[in-house]
């Protein structure tokens, strides 16, 4: 059973290692999940498993349902009958069912009374849009009861009529596997969804410890990701990127556009341990130095308001009129969200790096950085995905405390990855994966491994949380 | 390079020098300063700019000067050499002598301007390419590049005309001596365009285009039916506007007619839009104290704005009314401490006065409605708006 719980599709004849015990950050998150492997009795990680195997749905077509993986038409072979619910979950899922069944039915009256105020009118139609997906659900998985109750029936009231009976306990099973996979639909769509996970990204890569050979592997970092945005087929835009002496980078941001690619990459923040022989080291020997990576969703005008007296705008200034009279090159902006005391400065570093040719008889130089303009624009983008950020991790907070000790609850400052180069290998602590080929993954290539793994582990904390 | 040549050739070398773009290029590191007032007065008499009281700003010029070659006939096309950064990447530098160089031109820079660091840093990025070979490939010998340097850390050249670019907006400008560098704050000229509803089917004018940033800037943001009319009265003007429009490819969009403000416009009087313009604003009393970068190296002629630095707004205000259709738009750039030597319209004590606002609503508050003062990015009243009734 261990062994088969992670989802690692191996890649090649060398394939990843997987270690068969599940390693967690705390022993506390460990007891949890040992805890709920037992009241699960494991099928209903089984049950995921093969979810997952299925091809994920086009994010575009149902943004509410979270991963709803694209089930084939035949419903689950008879075979499969590990796939059921197990009893205690279902339970609960039907105390949520009905609970939803209510809140529909009175949002449904609101919406429909002629003395509601528009304000009301707009707030009740929208949650019950909300529910509807589950409602349509909901809906089916009752029918689909009543279906087997009324099959039951013709079973135990035709012991007559062997044919009858035949076609009967032929179609309850079918109806019965039916109301299986519905269940299971309904169930992942009950799951606690970050609906951020849709949405496009913000990447910050800033060089810690370890000086100049941190900000070169900065640098590397920063190109790993720009070559996984590619292979995903997103785009990789750079915001700004800070040099350092040595041609690393000191800090680095981009924003990574593309459907689902925040709900990929959230799980790179926190900090990433490289030990390798620097560049400049003469004497061979290893150091340990570290890069801080930070993913925020990007927020849009409707998520994050900002108003213009809440802001700080500082740009160059040369202490006389400006204008005709001043020569500068400086077009470094600086905002202040005066509320919450942050701070976005979109330096005015040019790099070679980011040259890019796109018409081939004009040779654009294209800069990260142009004018104050796209400066303001830039730093309004970031300031937003850092408050939207905030803001998400305060309703993080917010839920049970069980939430606060899973996967991706945002401690920044969290070691997560150590690449070693002279041993040619990258561990993910949180999953205890480890893949032999560091070359594969600085390409962008092999994250998959990790992020895939993570991504099943913040389903089984979902499953926790379900229950709970 | 030699030495300065005689004042009585100067006149024909600087007219030369205007029609020849590009094509000097010094071998050797610029000479000390020396003043030569007859030249500086001659090569600003070929650009057509008013005569400037002040006295001649000491610069190294003869770096600037042509080889005494002979010029080619009128009427043919000059074989224009690209801006700096534009060059192809054809000249090896060994890693080496490119490091002796570093060190050289970092150590002449002064403590009291560490911007320039970050100056050396992009002069090499502009001048050379991101291939990782060795010997490295640049755009110029190196020697070249480091009379560039000298130039612009000892004579206060301008960095812009230096890499012959000025990253303006969402634009790289290409931009040489001759024609004003784009400003930061005229950035928000575009916005305050894309603000006027159904600006981008109309007919737009750009008066004073100079590397023609604005024009291209609009130009990119128009869709059907929208045009751009650029004007300037010189000539390098003309050239390096059409240059950036071709970069960028809005030929079809803009239209650059040389000629002095609405005189080339006659044809769409009464047509147009909107009229856009950053004219010269800085008040002639004030050039000489003006900052080296602009008043040693920028044409006088974008930067003088006559007595008060009003003269050319109050052109401008004049021409509007019949330039503009009904409902039209303008937006002009300007500086408001020029204008606090104006004397009727001033309100008691206050320098901060508006006097072009107030100006145009009630000297044509029958032409005019909506005209207010603009701020920038540094919360200073930096344009005029209004609308045509």
């Amino acid at each position: 059973m261990p062994e088969a719980c992670w989802t690692a599709k191996p890649r090649g004849p060398a394939g990843p290692e997987l270690k068969p015990t599940l390693r967690f950050a705390t022993s506390a998150a460990a007891a949890m999940m040992q805890h709920h492997l037992r009241r699960c009795g494991g099928s209903a990680l089984a049950a995921l498993r093969r979810l997952r195997h299925f091809p994920a749905a086009t994010p575009a077509s149902s943004p509410a349902a979270w991963r709803r993986p694209s089930l084939p038409s035949r419903p689950y072979s008879t075979a499969e009958n590990s796939a059921e619910l197990p009893a205690n979950l279902v339970a609960i899922m039907e105390q949520r069912m009905k609970l939803i069944e209510q809140k529909s039915a009175y949002l449904q009256d609101q919406v429909n009374q002629p003395s509601a105020s528009p304000e009301e009118y707009a707030r009740a139609n929208k949650e019950f849009h909300k529910l509807e997906s589950t409602m349509g659900l909901i809906k089916e998985l009752r029918s689909k009861q009543k279906e087997i109750e009324g099959l039951k029936s013709l079973v135990t009231n035709n012991r007559e009529d062997k044919d009858m009976r035949e076609m009967a306990a032929e179609e309850l099973l079918e109806a019965i596997d039916e109301e299986k996979r519905l269940q299971h639909e309904l169930f992942t769509s009950l799951l606690p969804k970050d609906e951020a996970d849709e949405r496009d990204c913000i990447l910050e890569v800033r060089a810690g410890t370890g000086g100049e050979e941190a900000s070169l592997f900065a640098m590397d970092i920063f190109k790993m990701y720009e070559k996984y945005a590619q292979k995903n087929g997103w785009k990789f835009d750079v915001i700004d990127i800070m040099e350092s002496a040595v041609k690393g980078y000191k800090e680095a941001s981009g924003t990574i556009s593309g459907a689902g690619a925040f709900g990929k990459l959230k799980f790179e923040s926190g900090i990433h341990r490289v030990q390798r022989v620097p560049v400049t080291e003469k004497s061979g020997r290893v150091h340990t130095s570290a890069v801080s990576v930070a993913v925020l969703p990007q927020a849009d005008e409707v998520d994050v308001q900002l108003r213009n007296e809440d802001l700080r705008i500082d740009t160059y200034r040369s202490g006389g009129s400006g204008g005709q009279s001043v020569n500068t090159t400086d077009s470094a902006v600086r905002i202040t969200h005066i509320p919450t005391g942050t701070v976005v400065a979109i330096q005015d570093e040019r790099s070679q790096h980011m040259e890019r040719v796109p018409k081939p008889q004009l040779q654009i130089l294209y800069c990260i950085v142009y004018g104050v303009t796209m400066n303001k624009a830039k730093a309004l983008k970031v300031l937003r995905a850092r408050l939207y950020e905030l803001e998400r991790h305060r309703l993080h907070m917010d839920r049970s405390k069980l939430r606060s000790e899973q996967i991706g609850s945002g401690d920044r400052s969290e070691r997560i990855r150590t690449y070693n180069f002279p041993q040619g290998r990258v561990t993910d602590h949180r999953v205890g994966i480890t893949h032999h080929s560091i070359a594969d993954v600085m390409e962008g290539e092999s994250l998959d491994i990790f992020i895939d793994a993570l991504l099943l582990q913040e389903e089984m904390d979902a499953i926790a949380s379900f229950g709970a | 390079m030699g030495p300065l040549s005689s004042p009585s050739s100067a006149a024909a070398e600087s007219k030369i020098k205007a029609k020849q773009p590009w094509r000097c290029s010094p071998s050797r590191p610029a000479p000390s300063p020396h003043p030569s007032s007859s030249v500086r007065t001659a090569a600003r008499t070929a650009c057509a700019s008013p005569p400037s009281p002040s006295p001649p700003p000491p610069s190294p010029r003869s770096r600037r000067r042509c080889p005494a070659t002979t010029p080619p006939p009128r009427g043919t096309q000059t074989r224009t050499r690209p801006p700096l950064f534009l060059r192809p990447a054809t000249h090896p530098v060994p890693a080496s002598a490119l490091a002796a160089f570093r060190r050289r031109a970092a150590a002449l820079v002064p403590a009291s301007a560490p911007h320039l660091h970050r100056h050396l840093r992009w002069l090499l990025a502009d001048a050379s390419t991101t291939s990782d070979s060795d010997p490295a490939l640049f755009r110029a010998p190196l020697d070249h590049i480091e009379s560039l340097w000298l130039g612009h850390v000892r004579a206060r050249r301008p960095f812009q005309y230096v890499v012959g670019n000025e990253h303006w907006r969402d634009l790289v400008v290409a931009v040489k001596e001759g024609v004003l560098i784009p400003r930061p704050e005229t950035e928000a000229v575009v916005d305050m365009v894309k603000g006027v509803e159904g600006f981008g089917g109309g007919w737009w004018a750009d008066l004073g285009t100079g590397s023609g940033a604005i024009a291209v800037a609009v130009a990119r943001e128009l869709g059907d039916g929208g045009k751009v009319f650029a004007t300037d009265v010189s000539d390098v003007a003309v050239e390096i506007a059409r240059f950036n429009v071709e970069r960028y490819g809005v030929q079809d969009k803009v239209e650059i007619r040389q000629g002095s403000w609405f005189e080339p416009l006659q044809d769409v009087k009464g047509k147009l839009m909107g009229v856009i313009s950053n004219p010269p604003y800085i008040p002639t009393e004030d050039l000489p104290g003006l900052q080296p970068e602009v008043g040693w190296h920028e044409p006088k002629l974008a930067l003088d704005g006559g007595r008060d630095g009003l003269e050319h707004l109050l052109h401008l205000c004049e021409g509007l009314s019949s330039a503009l259709k009904s409902g039209g738009f303008f937006v002009f750039e300007r500086d408001l401490t020029s204008n606090i030597c104006a004397s009727i319209w001033q309100t008691n004590g206050n320098k901060q006065s508006e006097f072009l606002v107030d100006l145009i609503s009630s000297k044509w508050s029958s032409s005019f409605r909506d005209v207010k003062a603009v701020l920038d990015f540094a919360d200073i009243k930096r344009f005029v708006t209004g609308y045509h009734r």
